[in-house]
């Protein structure tokens, strides 16, 4: 028989770090990626030593990144893997990190993540395509925006109203790479990229690290580790696509089939959440996937958007980060940074930006390929 | 016909010829269990993992419904300049398909009808004229 993540023994989020999202720089990797888990390592109040096992998520660094970076902490010798999952690489090391402290293997376990702009290679599957080459994310979902606003009879200056919300959060992040407020008119009047795409409704180019330390109830009490702060992991499921229903798009599809799975694991409804930190690279796709996760019926995210419902202090705050329009998406670090928004948002550590009450947050990722991984922490 | 050449001709292939130039046939592929798909491949069926015999050509008409269309603006590759326009089309026969739309087409929007034709890309050193594939609105 197999079991769920929360049918295993309990896993708790016990240090957050980053180093800041930022524009590409000569700072290397290893300096972004040390700082983070430095901040973890802070944050939790323990020792580097004190991890058993970490898992480094990275797309674009190269193969083998993880110990000329670790080496700087001490060699420990203890093991390490590399996680390379497209935009969702960062969830999944979280994913397998908790995998690894529930089954009893490992009493604390890290998740780094980090990356730096490189040119990305994807594989030769030997199949020809028509025009892939000219199909690039920001066009795939440029379609998606254009098939949206038709069927759902929403004006594409609507959609970008998600851009003006998750730059005002972004705003109020230190770690955010852009932390500028912008009006509906500077998110239209930016270049345009794809559609009816501007570049501030698309997430940017840039670097960073981020590092989230997790543990069992064994490894919190015998390292003196503050359970007050520690943020359980109560639902873990990762999916991939399945083949669906001609003209439906797999994006939601997706999203909505491993949303629901994570739910039922925490025995939680989509009314229960508090935050929400998803995959909005580019502004169509929150509405998308807080539709799929079940906040509102198809077609309706435009409304609870501009009833101010996704705000902080809304009904249920959507990327109090900033997500990835603002706060960033450095592929590797991105879905461990959405974790470590969380935990301090449930802890009520987040400042200028706190959704006040938080207990229940659930993180969104999706992938190319198309992959998608769902988590559900609680206080 | 002698002097053209299509630039992948393992995708598609000259059909019937109509006013708007030679019609194209998509080269798809149709597993035992009925999935159609493009293009076609022996790896394996998507739906239901049957391989090799189970998987055989089968050629999809190039008409469609528009789903979805972007002009891109930005595009770092060269090869492509900008703007250009793509859509997405469900084709008659099943599969979506996602490709470029004909320059000077005229503009189109989701429901409408589009068909793929053989459009005069680029000429080879030896002076053949290169066809690919472009959709544009159905005549």
């Amino acid at each position: 028989m197999t079991r769920s993540l929360n049918e295993l023994r309990p896993v708790y989020v016990v240090g957050i770090g980053w180093h800041r999202y930022q524009n590409p720089s000569e700072t290397p990797y290893v300096e972004l990626g040390l700082t983070a888990i430095r901040a973890a390592l802070a944050d939790a109040r323990i020792e580097w030593p004190a991890v058993e096992s970490t898992y480094v998520a990275t797309a674009l660094l190269g193969m083998a990144s993880g110990r000329p970076m670790l080496r700087h902490l001490g060699a420990t010798g203890a093991p390490l893997m590399h996680v390379e999952n497209a935009s969702a690489s960062g969830s999944t090391a979280f994913r397998h990190a908790c995998i690894e402290v529930a089954s009893g293997i490992s009493d604390v376990a890290l998740a780094i993540g980090v990356d730096k702009r490189n040119p990305v290679r994807r594989p030769d599957t030997g199949l020809g395509n028509l025009a892939e080459d000219a199909i690039v994310p920001f066009t795939h979902f440029a379609l998606l925006t254009n098939e949206y606003a038709v069927r759902h009879n929403a004006s594409t200056d609507d959609i970008a109203l998600v851009a003006v919300k998750n730059h005002r959060n972004g705003a109020k992040n230190p770690n955010a790479q852009r932390q500028q407020e912008r009006t509906l008119d500077e998110v239209l009047g930016g270049k345009r990229v794809s559609g009816s795409l501007t570049s501030l409704q698309c997430t940017p180019i840039g670097e960073g690290a981020a590092a989230v330390i997790v543990a069992s109830e064994d490894g919190i009490r015998r390292l003196g580790i503050d359970a007050g702060r520690a943020i359980r992991t109560t639902a873990s499921v990762g999916r991939s696509e399945r083949v669906y229903p001609p003209g439906a798009g797999f994006d939601a599809a997706l999203t909505q089939e491993t949303a629901d799975l994570a739910l039922a694991q925490a025995k939680l409804a989509p009314k229960d959440l508090d935050i929400i930190e998803l995959h909005d690279a580019f502004t169509v796709e929150e509405l998308h996937y807080i539709e799929s996760i079940g906040l509102c019926p198809e077609g309706h995210g435009v409304r609870m958007l501009k009833d101010g419902a996704l705000d902080i202090g809304g009904q249920c705050a959507i990327n109090p980060s900033g997500g990835l329009i603002a706060m960033g998406h450095p592929i590797g670090p991105t879905g461990i940074g959405q974790i470590g928004e969380i935990v301090m948002q449930l802890r009520g550590e987040a400042g200028p930006r706190q959704h006040g009450g938080a207990r229940i947050g659930l993180a969104h990722m999706v992938g190319v390929g198309a992959v998608c991984y769902v988590h559900i922490l609680q206080r | 016909m002698l002097s053209n050449k299509l630039l992948k001709p393992g995708l598609y292939s000259v059909g019937s010829s109509d006013g708007a130039g030679p019609t194209a046939r998509l080269m798809g592929g149709r597993c035992r269990c009925g999935y159609v798909f493009f293009p076609m491949q022996t790896y394996g069926c998507e739906r239901c993992g049957s391989h090799g015999d189970a998987l055989t050509p089968c050629e999809l008409s190039a008409h469609g419904t528009l789903l979805a269309e972007a002009t891109v603006h930005l595009h770092a590759d060269k090869n492509r300049p900008a703007p250009f326009t793509i859509v997405k089309v469900a084709l008659d026969d099943g599969p979506v398909i996602r490709t470029l739309l004909a320059d000077g087409s005229a503009p189109v929007a989701p429901g409408q009808r589009v068909a793929g034709t053989l459009a005069a890309v680029g000429q080879t050193e030896s002076g053949e004229t290169v066809l690919d594939l472009r959709f544009s609105v159905a005549s």
